[in-house]
């Protein structure tokens, strides 16, 4: 089963690994944007990880811990990344209405609603050099994988691993969104930091469901 | 003989004494000033040919000839180059990407067309796909003289709402080669895949599948799946929903829908579509691709990674793009630099921090205590402020807000006559929706309130989610979106730019309406019609620092610029060679008065704007400039803002607003404002 408390162990895993990458992220940002979105992720991860566990009494339910982390989000970061996460996790909180818990088989609906989230709020298209480019690949395996009954690690793999291609591909795309937009020609030949930290975030749920069900990630 | 009296000496005739001892020089002169043949020369020189054409040989290595090559077209040659190395192509044509007005699409189809008629033989049978390109080829080829060719579409037909149909391609091709045309009797796709088999077996169109099946070169466009791409006006597509194919297409050839690796991408269409499929293709000994443009570079790259073209016909910014796509970075042309070696970088820059994620709550604290009578701080909301003075009733609030980084931008520009309230985000990040809501509740005098903010998607996010907020609360919020930099986007999509220095103007606009106690609507309109009549473009000459690595951005070279800036810190909208005070401001000037076209006699405000750490003097010198080309113009200067009013932390460089007045705007930037970055009294 995934429980409440399951929630806050997924974010605290995903807030470290935000912060891992906080430098890289930066890095990618400073060539086609404004270099924060290192320090977004990071912050915005770590406080909605906090507002998890602070939260764990008073918000018992799968949905109240989306929106405690969606609100921590959206107030830690602003920006571009704060509205469209938080949107991402408003879907999710959507989709598990009243339980307190859901079978781990249904981890990969999470990633179909926070696809769907991101996508409702930017109003992006794959293609368009943002999130939406490891978002949108992912949800299409998650979905594939549901269908077909598949084991969920290793939906939660194949996603993560369709995100990781999703994330590359944004090399050969142009801005069509957000601030490296202007750029122009100039954002081709670089990862959109949005799409890379996508992929990061779904490689570590991977591997936290590895751990949860005992296995590892092949 | 032109060259003067020569005198026979050993091993040959003795030069002219300007030439010294040195026949390397003579031989040179000759061969390349005097535009004589190296056989002439090897007479007057009383030497062989082939000593002449060693000396030749030997100048170059040694310097005394250096033989330069349009740089425009180097570069296309050592892209052409590279480009069919990293992907194995047989042949390789890149265009320059300025066409001097001329059509890409045109000057491909051209230079598809001299691939084709150079390569083209007697007895081929030609595949040509459709689109603006192929049509575009098909109309420029000249006949090449050759026999027995035959020309068949690579597809079934289109719509004949397009002028570029396989029909019309096929036809217009086989026309200019005097070939036979062989068309492909059927739509390319049909209803089902049971349909799709019966056709296949009419004898018609198997005989002309027949024919297809024979062809030895192909002759196709590459399509990108982008919104703006022909392909979705074609009927190919119509009733499709891309979510089939699990967004894994990247582009499409002869309507077959590729991967990012190139492979075909299976969907409901595959057992539809009649027409060659993609292993046939590849079974194809030439297959000439024809495809540019930026949208293109990722249908572009799959179709070189999958081999579905060995020849590739572009342009040079697309070939870069692809190539850079593939990690292989083929730079500009690289510039003689004649200040020699670079100027030490600064790779770790001094800042007066403490904790660098304490910067923006701490500068906040030390603004509220410096202008203790404009400025006080908003219970509950510590990234919001408000005016001192507070809201008067029946007057519009104006909230105005954005990321830290800009100072005095935003806090500096509130105050009687300016704005109420404002929200202040991260470092070049957008504030959240509470501040704003926490300022707009602030500034709220009954009459609704004036969201004023520049055109990012993090920006116009968050304001309309506070928007909802406080529309939820019953007050009403109008949004101005500022799009003042030129430079960021061409005049046909101004609501894509961004909005950045010339904000300041706006504020002040929409300050003075609504301290004249206008109404809400009234407010919008005038803000609007201020934000439509700035135009602000930037250049930067050092990046600037981030706060948490305390390192530079990105780079700039040490003879470069970077030229339509932003305020966040962000590269250029392209790089270009570092020119002097006066050059830099013509550049800007230009591209602002083309676009604000000033009749003679119109009146200007003018915003000459420091990014940072660009010093009072050098805005100075740059005013001169500007006062020169607009007298010169015919355009008078209301009043002059110069100085720090809108920044990108401590990058240097200038930008410059421009505003065209009107007597409505004139005195509304005349009305009285007091705040902590601009007083008029």
């Amino acid at each position: 089963m995934f429980t409440r408390n399951d929630l806050t162990l997924l974010f605290r895993v995903l807030a470290e690994r935000m912060g891992a990458e906080q430098d890289y992220l930066a890095e990618l940002d400073g060539e086609i944007g404004d270099a924060d979105h290192g320090v977004a992720m990071s912050v915005g991860f770590a406080a909605a990880a906090k507002a998890l566990s602070e939260g764990e009494a008073d918000a018992p339910r799968l949905a109240d811990g989306m929106v405690l982390a969606a609100r921590a989000l959206l107030n830690e970061i602003g920006a571009t990344t704060g509205p469209l996460y938080a949107s991402a996790l408003l879907h999710a909180a959507k989709l598990l209405g009243q339980e307190t818990e859901i079978p781990l088989a249904r981890l990969p609906e999470v990633v179909v609603a926070i696809s769907e989230g991101v996508a409702a709020r930017g109003l992006g298209k794959p293609g368009d050099k943002t999130m939406l480019d490891a978002w949108a690949p992912a949800a299409h395996v998650a979905r594939a994988g549901l269908m077909a009954g598949q084991d969920v690690l290793d939906t939660m793999t194949k996603a993560a691993q369709a995100a990781a291609e999703g994330a590359e591909a944004t090399r050969a795309m142009m801005a069509a969104k957000g601030r490296a937009a202007r750029l122009g020609p100039r954002s081709l030949g670089h990862l959109d930091p949005g799409a890379a930290s996508a992929a990061a975030l779904l490689d570590s749920m991977a591997q936290w469901v590895a751990a949860k069900a005992g296995r590892s990630v092949q | 003989m032109k060259n003067g009296p020569t005198t026979r000496g050993a091993g040959g005739a003795r030069g002219p004494l300007r030439f010294g001892e040195d026949p390397l020089l003579w031989a040179a002169w000759l061969y390349y000033e005097d535009g004589m043949t190296q056989g002439d020369i090897a007479t007057q020189m009383g030497i062989s040919r082939a000593s002449v054409n060693a000396y030749l040989a030997d100048a170059r290595e040694r310097g005394i000839v250096s033989i330069e090559i349009d740089p425009d077209r180097f570069r296309a040659l050592s892209i052409a180059q590279t480009l069919q190395e990293h992907f194995d192509l047989m042949d390789c044509l890149v265009i320059p990407s300025d066409g001097r007005g001329k059509p890409l699409i045109d000057r491909l189809g051209d230079a598809g067309a001299q691939v084709l008629a150079r390569t083209a033989q007697s007895g081929d049978t030609i595949a040509i796909t459709w689109g603006r390109t192929m049509l575009s080829l098909a109309d420029s080829i000249r006949t090449s003289g050759l026999q027995d060719l035959r020309v068949v579409q690579a597809t079934g037909g289109t719509t004949a709402k397009i002028p570029w149909t396989p029909e019309a391609c096929a036809t217009t091709l086989s026309d200019a080669l005097g070939a036979r045309c062989i068309p492909i009797s059927a739509p390319a796709i049909v209803s089902s895949p049971e349909m799709r088999e019966l056709l296949l077996r009419e004898p018609v169109i198997a005989e002309q599948m027949g024919v297809l099946s024979e062809a030895n070169r192909i002759i196709l466009g590459i399509s990108s799946l982008r919104p703006e791409s022909t392909i979705h006006t074609s009927g190919f597509f119509d009733a499709v929903d891309m979510q089939d194919y699990g967004n894994a297409a990247v582009g499409s050839i002869a309507g077959r829908l590729i991967s990012a690796s190139g492979e075909a991408v299976a969907g409901p269409l595959e057992p539809r579509t009649i027409g060659i499929d993609l292993d046939s293709l590849r079974t194809i000994p030439c297959r000439i691709g024809v495809a540019g443009g930026m949208d293109k570079v990722q249908a572009i790259l799959a179709a070189l990674r999958g081999k579905l073209v060995n020849v590739m016909v572009t342009d040079a910014d697309t070939a870069r793009a692809v190539l850079a796509s593939e990690g292989r970075d083929i730079g500009a042309p690289k510039r003689t630099n004649k200040a020699g070696s670079a100027l030490p970088e600064r790779l770790r820059v001094k800042k007066f921090l403490n904790r660098p994620q304490d910067a923006v709550n701490e500068a906040i604290a030390g603004a509220v205590l410096a202008h203790e009578g404009l400025l006080s701080p908003i219970d509950g909301a510590p990234r919001a402020l408000k005016a001192a003075i507070g809201p008067r009733p029946g007057k519009v609030g104006l909230v105005i807000g954005g990321g830290s980084g800009h100072e005095p931008g935003f806090l500096g520009y509130v105050g009687p006559g300016l704005a109420d309230a404002v929200a202040i985000g991260n470092i070049f990040a957008a504030p959240p929706p509470d501040p704003i809501l926490a300022a707009t509740l602030a500034a709220d005098g009954g009459a609704g309130v004036l969201h004023i903010f520049g055109n990012f998607s993090g920006d116009v996010m968050n304001f309309e989610m506070a928007a909802d907020l406080a529309a939820a609360k019953g007050i009403p919020v109008r949004s101005i979106i500022t799009t003042d930099d030129i430079a960021s986007a061409p005049v046909e999509t101004r609501a894509a730019r961004r909005g950045v220095a010339g904000n300041v103007f706006v504020f002040k606009i929409a300050g003075a309406a609504c301290d004249r106690m206008l109404p809400l609507d009234r407010c919008a309109e005038l803000a609007n019609r201020a934000t439509q009549r700035c135009y602000t473009m930037g250049i930067a000459l050092e990046p600037g620092t981030s706060l948490e690595t305390r390192r530079p951005s990105f780079r700039i070279g040490p003879d470069e610029m970077e030229v339509g800036v932003g305020v966040h810190g962000e590269r250029g909208i392209a790089s270009d060679r570092l020119v002097s005070a006066d050059a830099a401001t013509d550049l800007i000037v230009d591209r602002i008065l083309t676009e604000m076209a000033p009749a003679e006699g119109d009146r200007v405000a003018l915003l000459v704007n420091s990014l940072g750490s660009t010093p009072q003097l050098e805005l100075y010198i740059i005013n001169r400039r500007l006062r020169q080309r607009l007298r010169a113009r015919g355009v008078t200067v209301h009043r002059t803002l110069i100085g720090h009013y809108y920044t990108s932390l401590d990058m240097a460089g200038v930008s410059i607003t421009a505003m065209l007045l009107d007597d409505e705007l004139a005195a509304l930037l005349d009305h009285p404002c007091q705040s902590p970055a601009w007083r008029v009294v």
